[in-house]
């Protein structure tokens, strides 16, 4: 492997406003009265519920099991009693599944997990049991079970394993934060990961705006075979195929998963929850989540339990100065829009973002003008423009002849446009319509 | 005379040789085709709505003519129309009873406000991204994807609500693929009572979110004729269609949320603004 | 021989293209240029079409028509009956494919529908037999104008069902829509061709 990182191909810069929360250290979240945890949290299968209302749980208990191989346990936060199974405001703005939990203040761990502490010497399918045990999930936002990809199929050699830190999302820093703080659990998780997947080593990728995280990881890497690889800073690096690209040089096919070229990536945060999981015994209960954005008090970075409300982080936050207009889960390019504040902290969230007013504009789109910004900004390398414009027909044979399923989401597209043209959601409504009519076939 | 002659002869001959040569090749690549078709094509509404599950009017000929489809599949024919493809086919056919689609959902967007939203206005593309405006999640989403997808101009949008006209709608079913709610049902056209509510959730939890919801109070039920006239289903109501209720029952309910509608009233906007 | 075929060929598919010069067979080159699929069908018929029958009135013209003989002492020539003749051949020919069609490509067939049996009437076909005429073109000569003159046709064909193909992902203006836009598209188009013109 050469360790010259390239340049992947389009890409954008947005301002990052990352300053607003980087310099603050990481604070433990108080402990609730209640936590509402969303039943389906990972991608894939949601797990089903074993709990009913009146149980009394520990820290740590099974609340629901996986239903399938890429599915994901789910862990009480706190030890208390279960409340309710019922519904709650969802992520994506309808309701969702979730177990209301009374927290009895306890905190008392139940016995869920023995810490194998000799990891090294300990069997690989032990340790790839326990991650899945454990519910780990791909916390960097798209909550893609951990386990499934730690189990190539039958033919498919890994050769890397890639450590994602880029953080390539403005306003985020909960995996800068971590990777400064818990350098340590960064890489020993790294290396746990590497010997699930049979391989002597591991390169963390971390873009060149967090000196400071480099400096931690290579001091706490150095007698490992954990590499540190330094990128260049370019949204949307920390995407999957793009990160590969840039450390390796490979492209994963259109349709292709990582493995097809002989990768695994896991986010930062993942590899400090699998650390968590082996050496110290400990489900996936909680989440570095940045709660930022200009109107807040007190931008900063929070451990959260999972089922926090997104009230109670803002209140933790200090509150608002200025009346927000709009919030998001997730970053500024990928978020999505919340209208409730009751939504709660999941595995894969990795912001709370409040935008004022000013900075978020009722527009309506006009006609594209051909100006080719999306083209050139696409790192994916397909055609936002005449995509859009076939979606906008209905033309979802055209769209899909133009591989919009190769699309990543990434919104670098919708960012560009000058006619304000909602690009990412036409894309969106194009896959769903093609898978739709791939699976009535 | 002579030039006359000669240009008759060479005409006829030419004529003859390319009749001859056109003769030839119609007997060689000779195709079967059934004549039926395409009268029975011209006898269909030609409106290719897809209503009766084959691609256009002409494929449904072919399978009228086959055999494979009875030609009251056709939900767009008057009865007349029917008989006379009937007839022609040599065989009976029994009418079938009309239906038109009902939307299920009387929120407009003032009965049910929630937060701006900002994208395209397309059914289905908002429930990719929040789900609109609305705040109830088994609702009208109101951004006319049904109203654009039918053939007919049946369907009206009114105050961010899709609103059948029953008078228009000939019940093809092409509202009914596109609702990414699940919304539109198709209902015995002679029915005017139905229940403009689809969500499953509690009474107070609709009505925390929707001003016309049903909130399952079974004034309804109690008011009708009969027992089994309107179905309960946890907390929401639905017409019986197999049994259904006269349209004095609407009166007789005085339902509470104006969830229980006639669609003839509904669609003349007779409801707007009464719910409290 | 080689020059003037080369120029011939020039000639016919580019400087005097017949939809875009001539302003012959626009019928068709409105007609069937929704989808590029269509268009390519047609292209292919009327390059058979056109070739054949530039062929055969050729043929028939060159041996039968323009040649003056003496029956009964009287002076006979039957070139009169050019128009007649061509279209008689034409018709024909335009059947044998509608035949063929129907028997090997029933979709196409479909596609097509009236523009099929409307090549006969299609001026571009019964054009470049009487411009052969007028030429005094050799059989030869005569076949491959036919041939070229027709590629001209279908490319404008398909360039043009191209531009339509993404015409119907643009908002074109409400009164513009259908025929007015494809017009002002096959107008500026037919600017495009224009500056081929001076190159034979």
């Amino acid at each position: 492997m050469s360790n010259k990182p390239r340049k992947f191909r389009g890409g954008v810069h947005p301002n990052d406003s990352k300053a607003l929360s980087a310099a603050s250290p990481i604070q433990d979240a108080p402990l609730l009265d209640k936590y509402t945890v969303i039943v389906h949290q990972n991608i894939g299968a949601p797990p089903e519920v074993l709990v009913k209302k009146g149980d009394e749980v520990k820290k740590g208990a099974l609340l629901a099991k996986a239903s399938g191989f890429v599915s994901a346990p789910l862990h009480a936060p706190t030890s208390g009693t279960v409340t309710a199974v019922d519904k709650c405001d969802g992520p994506t703005g309808l309701r969702v599944a979730a177990i209301e939990i009374r927290a009895d203040g306890e905190d008392e761990w139940g016995s869920p997990f023995e810490p194998i502490t000799d990891w090294q010497n300990a069997d690989a399918a032990d340790l790839k049991q326990r991650v899945s045990d454990a519910g780990v999930v791909g916390m960097g936002g798209a909550g893609f079970p951990s386990h499934v990809k730690l189990s190539p199929p039958a033919g498919k050699e890994i050769d890397t394993l890639i450590l994602n830190g880029a953080e390539c999302e403005p306003y985020l820093t909960a995996d800068h934060r971590l990777m400064l703080e818990q350098a340590e659990d960064v890489v020993v998780g790294a290396a746990i990961l590497a010997r699930i997947l049979g391989l002597k080593s591991a390169v963390i990728g971390v873009e060149n705006n967090k000196p400071d995280a480099i400096e931690a990881l290579k001091k706490a890497a150095a007698k490992t075979n954990v590499t540190v690889q330094g990128l260049p800073v370019n949204y949307p690096q920390g995407a999957e195929k793009q990160l590969i690209y840039t450390l390796t040089g490979r492209e994963v096919p259109i349709g292709g998963l990582p493995m097809d070229v002989g990768c695994v990536v896991q986010n930062v945060a993942s590899a400090v929850a699998v650390n968590d999981a082996v050496v110290k015994g400990h489900p996936s209960i909680e989440r570095i989540t940045t709660v930022t954005g200009e109107p807040l008090v007190n931008p900063g970075n929070w451990r959260f339990r999972l089922g926090t409300p997104i009230s109670k982080a803002i209140e933790l936050a200090g509150g608002v100065k200025v009346q927000p207009a709009k919030l998001l889960l997730g970053g500024p390019m990928m978020g999505f829009a919340q209208n409730s504040l009751d939504v709660t902290v999941m595995k894969n969230t990795s912001g709370i973002l409040l935008i004022p007013a000013e900075q978020v504009s009722q527009y309506t789109s006009d006609p594209c003008i051909r100006c080719g910004k999306c083209v050139s900004c696409c790192p994916m390398g397909i055609l936002p423009a005449t995509i859009s414009q076939a979606v906008e027909n209905e033309r979802f044979d055209l769209a899909a002849q133009l591989n919009v399923l190769a699309c990543i989401e990434c919104g670098s597209c919708s960012y560009v446009c000058p006619s304000r043209r909602p690009l990412n959601q036409h894309f969106k409504r194009a896959k769903a319509e093609i898978m739709a009519a791939r699976k009535k076939k | 005379m002579t030039i006359i002659l000669v240009s008759l002869l060479f005409a006829a001959l030419l004529g003859a040789i390319l009749a001859l040569i056109i003769g030839v090749a119609a007997k060689a690549f000779a195709v079967e085709s059934d004549p039926r078709i395409e009268t029975v094509t011209d006898m269909l509404p030609g409106a290719n709505c897809g209503g009766c599950g084959y691609a256009g009017c002409a494929d449904f000929a072919k399978a009228i003519v086959e055999g494979v489809a009875p030609p009251n599949d056709c939900p767009v024919a008057s009865a007349e129309a029917t008989v006379r493809v009937a007839d022609y086919m040599g065989i009976t056919s029994e009418e079938k009873e009309k239906v038109v689609a009902v939307v299920r959902c009387s929120g407009g967007i003032s009965d049910t406000v929630r937060s701006p939203y900002n994208g395209v206005e397309d059914c289905r593309s908002a429930v990719l991204v929040a789900g609109g405006a609305k705040g109830c999640d088994y609702g009208c989403i109101g951004f006319a994807s049904c109203a654009r997808a039918c053939p007919f101009d049946a369907i009206e949008i009114r105050d961010g609500l899709a609103v059948v006209h029953p008078d228009l709608c000939v019940g093809c079913g092409k509202c009914v693929d596109v609702c990414p709610k699940d919304l539109i049902i198709l209902t015995p056209a002679a029915v005017d009572v139905h229940v403009y509510c689809n969500s499953p959730e509690k009474g107070a939890a609709k009505r925390k979110v929707c001003k016309t919801a049903c909130i399952g109070c079974r004034k309804c039920v109690k008011a009708s004729d009969s027992e089994d006239q309107m179905l309960i289903d946890g907390f929401l109501i639905a017409t019986n269609y197999n049994n259904p209720p006269l349209p004095d029952l609407v009166e007789k309910a005085a339902c509470p949320t104006t969830a229980l509608r006639l669609a003839t009233q509904h669609a003349a906007g007779a409801y707007e603004g009464v719910s409290k | 021989m080689a020059d003037n075929i080369l120029a011939i060929t020039i000639g016919a598919i580019l400087v005097n293209n017949f939809v875009l010069s001539k302003f012959l067979g626009i019928c068709p080159f409105l007609g069937v240029s929704k989808k590029l699929s269509t268009a390519l069908g047609m292209s292919g018929a009327v390059v058979f079409v056109m070739t054949l029958s530039s062929l055969v009135t050729s043929l028939i013209y060159k041996f039968v028509l323009s040649k003056s003989f003496t029956i009964n002492g009287t002076a006979v020539n039957l070139s009169f009956l050019k128009i007649l003749v061509f279209i008689v051949v034409i018709a024909s020919l335009v059947q044998l494919v509608e035949i063929v069609l129907q028997k090997f490509s029933p979709p196409l067939y479909q596609a097509l529908g009236i523009f099929l049996p409307l090549i006969t009437t299609n001026c571009a076909v019964l054009g470049a037999a009487e411009l052969n005429v007028q030429a005094g073109r050799g059989v030869l000569a005569s076949t491959i104008y036919g041939f070229c003159s027709a590629l001209g046709f279908a490319l404008a064909l398909v360039l043009f069902s191209s531009l339509r193909e993404k015409l119907d992902l643009a908002r074109v203006p409400v009164p513009l829509q259908g025929t007015a836009i494809g017009l002002i598209t096959a107008g500026i188009l037919a600017m495009v061709f224009m500056g081929f013109s001076g190159l034979v």
